[in-house]
C-alpha cells in the first residue's frame, strides 16, 4: 500500500489532524451534509483565532463531514461555532493557553433529543455519535482554521482529553428539575446551546449520603482546590449532578436554584488555607469582581464568584456520582443562546 | 479533496457503515481491508492466529490479528501496533481487574504510560499537550485499546457498562513522559527497568485534574498545593486503596530538583502530605466506617490523618506536558485495580 | 472474513454460544435458595431481609449466604459450582 495515495494517511498526516481518521470529504459527502442547513453554504459564520481562517457554513459543513456528523447534526455544529465566537468567550484567548480546558457544549431542547445527543450513562465518554462528532467538528476547526495546535498556536502544557471532543445533553428523563436553558429564561421548547471553558470532569462519587446537607458538603469539596483557577480567577465551573444525587436533593425539597444558591454559598476556602499553596496571590484576590479581604486569614473565598458563573445540570445515568468541571483563568465568560435547526 | 472510492460508496458507505456498529466510539476508522490489514500486521513479527487474551465481559478473543485490525481501525501505523499489543496483554493480568473497570459504574480509564526507546521512535508524545489530541501515536494507541474493549469486550455504556458519567480519556489514553526535560530518571526506571527497556505501565484513572501554580519557587509550598488536588471527599482514593498518577510538568518537577529531591523525596513527600483528616472526611463524599475500617483507619478518632496513597507503589509519579507551572493529577478507581507493568517485544 | 461489502467486518460475536436459562421453579416451597453477596456495603442486609421473608412467607426450606471474593470480580467457578449443588434458586444482590 502507498501511504501518499491513501486516503486515510492523507487525512491522518495533516499537522491539524487530532490523531483519528476523518471521513473523507467527497463533494457527493458534502453535499448530502449541507442537507442539514437552510443556511446558504456561503454565508460566513466569522473567523477562527489565532490563525483567523474563515468559517463558512460550507467550511463548518466541511469539518463536520470529516468529524463524522450526520447532516442532522449541523445545526448544532453551526449554533456552538457562532456561539463561541461571541467576544466574551475569548477563543483566542483558550486557544493560546498553557490551561488545559475545552470548550463544553450543553445543548437543551428538543432537537438536541431529536438528534440523539446523549445525556445519560456514560455521556462525557465514547460511543454516542452526536456527541463526539459534534464536539471533534469544533476541535477539528479550532486546529485547522484556528491553528490552535500544541506546540504552534497553543502553549498548553497538558490539554485536556476533553479536548477531542466536548458535547452533552442534560438527562431530562431522569432530571427532577427545568433544564439548564430553562433556568436561564429559555422556554422548553427552545433549542439551546450554553458553551464553558472548562477542564475535563473530576468525578464526585457518594453512596453514602441520602440527605442534601452532607451530599452538597462533598460536591462542593471537589469544586474546591489550590490548583483550580477557579479559587483564583472569576471563572466558569460546570456542575453535572448524577440524576440519583439531584433525586436526593429534590425529594428533601430543594429546587435547582436552592442546590445552585447552596453550592455557591457553601464551595470555597479561607484565606488562611488558600495562602499556604497552589495559585494565590493577594493581587490576584484584589482583583475578584467581590470584595475580599486577602489579609484576614479566615476570610472565605468562594469558588463561584459571581452566580451565573456555575452551571448546574443533570446528566450521566442513574448512580451515586457528580461530575465538577473547573474553569479558566483568562477572562472566558460562558455564553449561550438559541441555534436554528 | 480527495474522490474517495465511488465504486464502494455506491455499494454501502463505509464511514456509516462503521459509525452505525454499537461498539464505535462514534468516531470514523480506517476502513479494514485485508490490503491495509496486512500493511498493519507487518508491524509485528508475531504470529496473527495467535491468542492475546479474552476482553472481559463478553470475553471475545482478542488475536494478534484482531487486535492489529482494531489498531488499524483506530488510525494506527503499523509500527504502534507493538505497543498496542502489549499494552493489550498487561491490561488483561488478572490483578489490573479489566472485568471489573468495563463494568462500573465509576469513570476510569486504563492510561498507559509508555516508557523507553521504542515509545521515542514511534513519535509517542509526553510534552505540550500530550493528554489531548494532535499525536497520532498518542491518540491512536490508545483508542485501539478502547475499540477493542467496546467491540470483544462489550465494555459500551448502557450495555456492558453501568458507568454514571464514563471519561473523556475513554476516548484514548496513551502518554510518554518528557524525557528530555524531566530531571529525573524514568517511572520505569524507578521500578528496576534500564533506560533503554521498552515498557509500558497502565493505570485506571481518572481524567486529569490540573493543578496550575505559578506562585511557588520552592518545593515546600507547591507540593502543598499539588496534595491538596490529590485528596478529595468524593475520590476513591481517599476511601480505598487505589492508584493513582501525578504526571509533573519539567516546570515543577525543576524546581524540586534544583532544591535537591530526588524523584524518590518527591514521591515520599506526597505520600506523606496528601491526605484528610478522618473529621473532615465524615462531612461529605465517600466516607464510610466499614471502609475506614477495611484501610487500618481508625474511624472514631477524628484527628487520625488518612493519607491518599495507602501503599507506595500506587502512586505512579512521572514527569509530561510542557513547560509551563503545572502538574496533571488522575484519581483512581474503588473496585480493586492494581497498576501494572511490563516490558514489550517490538 | 472477506464479504461483498468489499472490506472487513471485524463485529465480534460471531462464534458466540447462547446460554439457556435454568427452568424457573413455580413455587419455591421446600426449596434451597442460595444468596450471593456482592461485598459491597450493605449487600448482605439486603441478602439477609430477602431469605427471612422468603422463608417465612413462601415457605423455603433453606438458605445459605455466600459472598464473591470482591464485588468487581465475577463468581469463581469453584462457588458456582459448590452453590449450583446445594441450591434450586439463587438471588445475586449489589449492595452500595
Amino acid at each position: 500500500m502507498t501511504e501518499a495515495v491513501d486516503e486515510f494517511e492523507f487525512f491522518l498526516n495533516k499537522q491539524w489532524s487530532d490523531g483519528f481518521p476523518v471521513v473523507t470529504p467527497t463533494e457527493a459527502r458534502l453535499e448530502t451534509m449541507l442537507k442539514g442547513t437552510r443556511c446558504d453554504p456561503d454565508e460566513v459564520i466569522g473567523s477562527i483565532p489565532p490563525a483567523m481562517e474563515k468559517a463558512t457554513v460550507r467550511t463548518v459543513a466541511i469539518h463536520a463531514l470529516m468529524a463524522g456528523c450526520k447532516p442532522e447534526y449541523l445545526p448544532a455544529v453551526l449554533g456552538g461555532i457562532n456561539l463561541m465566537l461571541r467576544e466574551e468567550f475569548n477563543m483566542n484567548g483558550v486557544q493560546g493557553t498553557m490551561h488545559g480546558v475545552a470548550p463544553l457544549m450543553i445543548v437543551n431542547g428538543p432537537y438536541a433529543k431529536k438528534i440523539g445527543i446523549h445525556g445519560e450513562n456514560g455521556c462525557f465518554g465514547p460511543s454516542f455519535r452526536a456527541n463526539a462528532t459534534i464536539g471533534r467538528a469544533i476541535r477539528l476547526m479550532m486546529l485547522n482554521l484556528g491553528g490552535g495546535i500544541a506546540g504552534i498556536g497553543s502553549a498548553t502544557i497538558f490539554s485536556t482529553p476533553l479536548r477531542y471532543t466536548a458535547c452533552i445533553t442534560e438527562n431530562t428523563t431522569q432530571s427532577p428539575w427545568e433544564t439548564l436553558a430553562v433556568s436561564k429564561g429559555y422556554l422548553d421548547t427552545d433549542n439551546v446551546i450554553t458553551c464553558a471553558m472548562v477542564e475535563s470532569p473530576r468525578l464526585c462519587f457518594d453512596d453514602v449520603s441520602q440527605e442534601p446537607d452532607r451530599l452538597l458538603n462533598g460536591i462542593a469539596d471537589s469544586m474546591v482546590a489550590m490548583g483550580s483557577w477557579n479559587m483564583h480567577a472569576r471563572s466558569d465551573m460546570v456542575v453535572a449532578m448524577g440524576p440519583q444525587h439531584a433525586t436526593i436533593c429534590s425529594k428533601a425539597g430543594m429546587s435547582r436554584a436552592d442546590v445552585h444558591a447552596r453550592l455557591c454559598k457553601i464551595a470555597g476556602r479561607k484565606v488562611r488555607d488558600l495562602k499556604n499553596g497552589g495559585n494565590w496571590r493577594r493581587e490576584r484576590a484584589l482583583g475578584f469582581p467581590i470584595k475580599v479581604n486577602p489579609d484576614d486569614d479566615d476570610f472565605f473565598i468562594p469558588a463561584i464568584k459571581e452566580a451565573d458563573d456555575l452551571q448546574l445540570m443533570v446528566a450521566g445515568g442513574w448512580g451515586p456520582c457528580t461530575a465538577v468541571c473547573h474553569g479558566w483563568s483568562g477572562g472566558s465568560k460562558a455564553v449561550h443562546g438559541k441555534y436554528e435547526i | 479533496m480527495s474522490k474517495g472510492n465511488p465504486e464502494r460508496s455506491d455499494l454501502v458507505d463505509e464511514f456509516e457503515f462503521f459509525l452505525g456498529k454499537q461498539w464505535s466510539d462514534g468516531f470514523p476508522v480506517v476502513t479494514p481491508t485485508e490490503e491495509r490489514v496486512q500493511w498493519m500486521l507487518g508491524g509485528t513479527r508475531r504470529d496473527p492466529g495467535e491468542l492475546v487474551g479474552n476482553i472481559p465481559p463478553a470475553m471475545e478473543p482478542a488475536t494478534v490479528r484482531t487486535i492489529a485490525i482494531h489498531a488499524l481501525m483506530a488510525g494506527c501505523k503499523p509500527e504502534y501496533l507493538p505497543v498496542v499489543l502489549g499494552g493489550m496483554a498487561l491490561m488483561l493480568r488478572e490483578e489490573f481487574n479489566l472485568n471489573g473497570v468495563q463494568g462500573t459504574m465509576h469513570g476510569v480509564a486504563p492510561l498507559m504510560i509508555v516508557n523507553g526507546a521504542y515509545s521515542r521512535k514511534i513519535g509517542l508524545h509526553g510534552g505540550n499537550g500530550c493528554f489531548g489530541p494532535g499525536f497520532r501515536a498518542n491518540a491512536t494507541i490508545g483508542r485501539a485499546i478502547r475499540l477493542i474493549l467496546t467491540n470483544l469486550g462489550g465494555g459500551i455504556p448502557g450495555v456492558g457498562s453501568a458507568t454514571v458519567f464514563s471519561t473523556p480519556l475513554r476516548y484514548t489514553a496513551c502518554l510518554a513522559e518528557n524525557a528530555d526535560r524531566s530531571p529525573w530518571p524514568s517511572l520505569a526506571e524507578t521500578r528496576g527497568y534500564k533506560e533503554t527497556d521498552d515498557v509500558i505501565t497502565c493505570v485506571m484513572v481518572e481524567s486529569p485534574r490540573l493543578c496550575y501554580d505559578d506562585v511557588s519557587q520552592d518545593p515546600e509550598r507547591l507540593l502543598i498545593g499539588i496534595a491538596d488536588g490529590m485528596a478529595a471527599m468524593s475520590s476513591w482514593n481517599m476511601h480505598v486503596r487505589s492508584d493513582m498518577v501525578v504526571a509533573m510538568g519539567p516546570e515543577q518537577a525543576t524546581i524540586c530538583s534544583k532544591a535537591g529531591m530526588t524523584h524518590e523525596d518527591v514521591h515520599q513527600k506526597l505520600r506523606e502530605m496528601a491526605g484528610r483528616r478522618v473529621g473532615d472526611l465524615k462531612r461529605g463524599g465517600n466516607w464510610r466506617r466499614e471502609r475506614a475500617l477495611k484501610i487500618n483507619v481508625n474511624p472514631d478518632d477524628d484527628e487520625y490523618f488518612v493519607p491518599v496513597i495507602k501503599d507506595k507503589q500506587d502512586l505512579h509519579l512521572i514527569v509530561a506536558g510542557g513547560w509551563g507551572p503545572l502538574t496533571a493529577v488522575c484519581h483512581g478507581w474503588g473496585g480493586g485495580s492494581r497498576a501494572v507493568h511490563g516490558l514489550y517485544s517490538i | 472474513m472477506a464479504n461483498d461489502l468489499g472490506f472487513i467486518d471485524p463485529t465480534a460475536g460471531g462464534g458466540r454460544a447462547m446460554v439457556a436459562l435454568a427452568p424457573r421453579p413455580m413455587d419455591l416451597a421446600g426449596k434451597v435458595v442460595g444468596l450471593l453477596d456482592n461485598t459491597k456495603e450493605q449487600g448482605t442486609l439486603i441478602l439477609e431481609t430477602i431469605g427471612k421473608v422468603l422463608q417465612e412467607k413462601y415457605g423455603v426450606a433453606k438458605v445459605i449466604l455466600r459472598a464473591k471474593e470482591h464485588y468487581s470480580k465475577p463468581a469463581t467457578d469453584s462457588l458456582i459450582d459448590e452453590m449450583s449443588k446445594e441450591v434450586q434458586v439463587a438471588i445475586a444482590a449489589v449492595g452500595g
